[in-house]
C-alpha cells in the first residue's frame, strides 16, 4: 500500500518540482537523520497547510504551508526533526499495526487523498494522532538531532509558539486547540520542556537569510494559496509576524492587505489600504497591489485614484486574466 | 446504467443519499426565480445541504454547479463535518472580484488549486454580470480540470453557474452546451405581488408566456410547449 501511495505521490501535480528547493530540504533532512539519511525520500507538496509527515517506509512529505511559515532553516528543521524522531522510534509503525482500516492507515501515513481533502492546520496536525508520550519523545529526539546538525534548538519552541498564536487568532480557538493538541502535551508543559532542551543544547544557527532566498521564487504562489485558504484570522496572525520579521515585506504586506480586503469587517478596508500603500512605498510590490488599491478606491467612489491605480496595474500586466474586467471598470469610472 | 453509476458515486462521495432527476430539453425552472432553456438533457444530482449539481457524463467527471438565488449572508460552501471549520458566504455588497474570490475559496477548500485564466464583464440573467474561466487541480484525484463560470447579482441574490470538467476531454466537448445554457438563463418573478415589489423586474410577467404547467394554472392560461 505504501509503495502504491508513494508512486502516486511521486507523479502528483501538487509536487513542487524545483531542484534547488528540493536539494535544500533534503540536505536539512539528511543533516538531521545522520546515518538514516539514505532511508529518507523527501517530497515537497504544494499544500497551503502547516504539516510534515513521515511514513514508516521513509517517505517524508513537507507541505508548502509549513515551508512558507518557517522563519528560518532551524524552524523547518525542528518540525522535520520531530517527524524523524517519530520515524526512528517507529511510532507510526505501531499505530499502523493497530489501525483498524486501510483509510486509517492512510491517514496515519499522511497520504494524499482523504487526508488531503480535510485540510487545515488543526486537522493536519490532529491526523498524526500520536500519544502524548510519543510526542514528548519526538520533541526530545528532534532537539537532539537539531543540535547535532548545528541548528539553534531554541527555534523548536518558537515554531510551535507561532503555530499556537495562529490557532488562538481563529474564532473558536479553544475548540481548534482541542483538535490540534489533543494528543500533544499541554502547551505550557511543552514550552517548558523545549526550553530545557534548548538550554541543554546551546548554540547553533538559525539560517534565516538562506532560507528566505530559497523560498523567494515561490513566495507569490504560496501567499496566493494562503489567501485562498480563507482562514482570515490565522493568515493575518502569520502575515503580521512575517511583515515585522522578514525581508520582502512588500509581498507580505500585499497578502495581508488582500486578506483584510476580502474579510471586509469593520475597519478592514482602511487596514488593507494602509498595507497596499506601504507595499507601494517600499517598492517592487506585486502588480496586483495596484489592482487592489483600485478596487478600494472604486468602492469608495474616488474615481481619479481608482483610475490611476487600475491603469498602473494594466501597464504592469496588460495580459492579466482580468484585464477585460478592469478595462470595463475604467470605462465606467471615466463616465 | 449511467444513472446507477452516478447514484453510487455520489452516495460514496457525499456519504449521504443523493436524489437524481433527469432534466429534459426545454425551459426549466430553478429555485424560485431562475429559468433556463435546455437544448440538451442533463442529470440533476441533489445532495442535502449542497447546491444542485448537473452532469452530462456523470459525477465526478463533469459538473455544473447551479446557484439559483443565494441570499445575502448565505453560505455557498460549508466544510464537511470533522474537518477544519470553514464557511464561505455570499454578501450582497460583493464586487465581481470578490465573487471570484468567494468561488476560489470554496473550490480551493481541502487544498485543490484554482487558477483564474479569464474574467470579463458579461450579461447573465439579463443583468450586468461576469464570466470567468479557470483551471482547477483537484486534490482528491490529482485531476487537471478546466472551468467556466457565470454570475450576476439581482435584488441582493446571487445567481451563478459553474461548470468544471477534465481539461483534456470533457470540458471541450461540453463547453458550448454550458455556454448555451448559461446564455438562456433568465429571471422570472415569483408572483405578481413580488413582481410589483421588485424595482427592476427581470421580465414583466405579462410579456412572457407561462413556462410550466403550475405557473400556467396559477395565471389561468393554457400551457403549451
Amino acid at each position: 500500500m505504501m509503495d502504491r501511495a508513494e508512486a502516486r505521490l511521486r507523479s502528483s501535480p501538487f509536487i513542487v518540482r524545483d531542484a534547488q528547493l528540493q536539494a535544500c530540504v533534503e540536505d536539512i533532512a539528511c543533516l538531521l537523520a545522520g546515518n538514516h539519511c539514505p532511508d529518507i525520500r523527501v517530497y515537497l507538496a504544494r499544500t497551503p497547510y502547516f504539516n510534515a509527515s513521515m511514513a514508516p517506509n521513509g517517505m517524508m512529505q513537507v507541505w508548502s504551508g509549513l515551508m512558507l511559515r518557517a522563519d528560518n532553516e532551524a524552524q523547518l528543521a525542528a518540525v522535520l526533526g520531530h517527524e524523524i524522531g517519530h520515524y526512528l522510534e517507529r511510532h507510526s509503525l505501531g499505530r499502523l499495526r493497530a489501525a483498524s482500516s486501510g483509510a486509517t492507515a492512510a491517514q496515519i501515513m499522511g497520504f494524499f487523498g482523504p487526508a488531503g481533502l480535510l485540510g487545515g492546520v488543526a486537522v493536519a496536525a490532529g491526523l498524526q494522532g500520536y500519544s502524548r508520550d510519543h510526542e514528548r519523545e519526538a520533541d526530545r529526539i528532534g532537539a537532539l538531532l537539531m543540535s547535532k546538525a548545528g541548528y539553534d534548538v531554541r527555534k523548536a519552541a518558537k515554531v510551535w509558539e507561532n503555530l499556537l498564536a495562529e490557532l488562538k487568532a481563529r474564532p473558536g480557538g479553544p475548540q481548534t486547540r482541542r483538535t490540534l493538541f489533543a494528543t500533544h502535551p499541554p502547551q505550557e508543559e511543552r514550552q517548558k520542556a523545549l526550553a530545557e532542551l534548548a538550554a541543554a543544547y546551546p548554540g547553533g544557527e538559525a539560517n534565516a537569510a538562506p532560507w528566505h532566498e530559497r523560498i523567494k521564487p515561490f513566495l507569490r504562489e504560496w501567499l496566493a494559496d494562503e489567501i485562498k485558504r480563507g482562514q482570515r484570522e490565522e493568515s493575518i496572525a502569520f502575515l503580521t509576524r512575517a511583515v515585522a520579521q522578514r525581508p520582502a515585506a512588500q509581498e507580505y504586506l500585499y497578502a495581508r492587505g488582500e486578506v483584510y480586503r476580502l474579510r471586509a469587517a469593520a475597519g478592514d478596508l482602511d487596514a488593507a489600504l494602509a498595507d497596499f500603500q506601504e507595499a507601494t512605498r517600499l517598492g517592487s510590490e506585486p502588480p496586483e497591489t495596484h489592482r487592489s488599491l483600485g478596487f478600494i478606491f472604486r468602492v469608495r467612489r474616488q474615481a481619479p485614484e481608482a483610475i490611476a491605480s487600475f491603469q498602473r496595474y494594466l501597464e504592469a500586466t496588460p495580459q492579466a486574466p482580468d484585464a477585460d474586467m478592469i478595462r470595463s471598470y475604467l470605462e465606467e469610472l471615466r463616465v | 446504467m449511467r444513472l446507477i453509476s452516478i447514484c453510487l458515486l455520489v452516495a460514496v462521495l457525499a456519504g449521504c443519499t443523493a436524489n437524481l432527476k433527469r432534466l429534459d430539453t426545454g425551459e426549466t425552472l430553478l429555485g424560485e426565480r431562475l429559468a433556463v432553456d435546455l437544448r440538451d438533457p442533463w442529470t440533476q444530482v441533489n445532495v442535502i445541504g449542497q447546491p444542485p449539481r448537473w452532469t452530462i457524463e456523470g459525477l465526478p467527471l463533469d459538473m455544473l454547479l447551479v446557484y439559483p438565488g443565494v441570499k445575502d449572508g448565505a453560505a455557498i460552501y460549508k466544510a464537511p463535518a470533522g474537518s477544519e471549520a470553514k464557511v464561505v458566504s455570499f454578501r450582497a455588497s460583493m464586487q465581481p472580484e470578490e465573487i471570484i474570490a468567494m468561488f476560489e475559496a470554496a473550490l480551493s477548500a481541502g487544498g485543490s488549486t484554482f487558477t483564474l485564466t479569464k474574467l470579463e464583464p458579461k450579461t447573465f440573467i439579463g443583468r450586468k454580470g461576469l464570466r470567468f474561466e479557470f483551471g482547477f487541480l483537484r486534490r482528491s484525484d490529482n485531476m487537471r480540470l478546466s472551468g467556466v463560470g457565470f454570475a450576476a447579482v439581482d435584488n441582493a441574490e446571487l445567481f451563478a453557474m459553474l461548470y468544471i470538467a477534465p481539461r483534456l476531454e470533457f470540458f471541450g466537448r461540453h463547453q458550448a452546451k454550458v455556454e448555451q445554457t448559461a446564455g438562456s438563463a433568465k429571471l422570472w418573478a415569483r408572483s405578481a405581488t413580488l413582481a410589483q415589489e421588485t424595482a427592476k423586474p427581470a421580465q414583466p410577467q405579462q410579456e412572457r408566456p407561462c413556462i410550466t404547467t403550475m405557473e400556467c394554472r396559477a395565471r389561468g392560461e393554457v400551457y403549451t410547449r
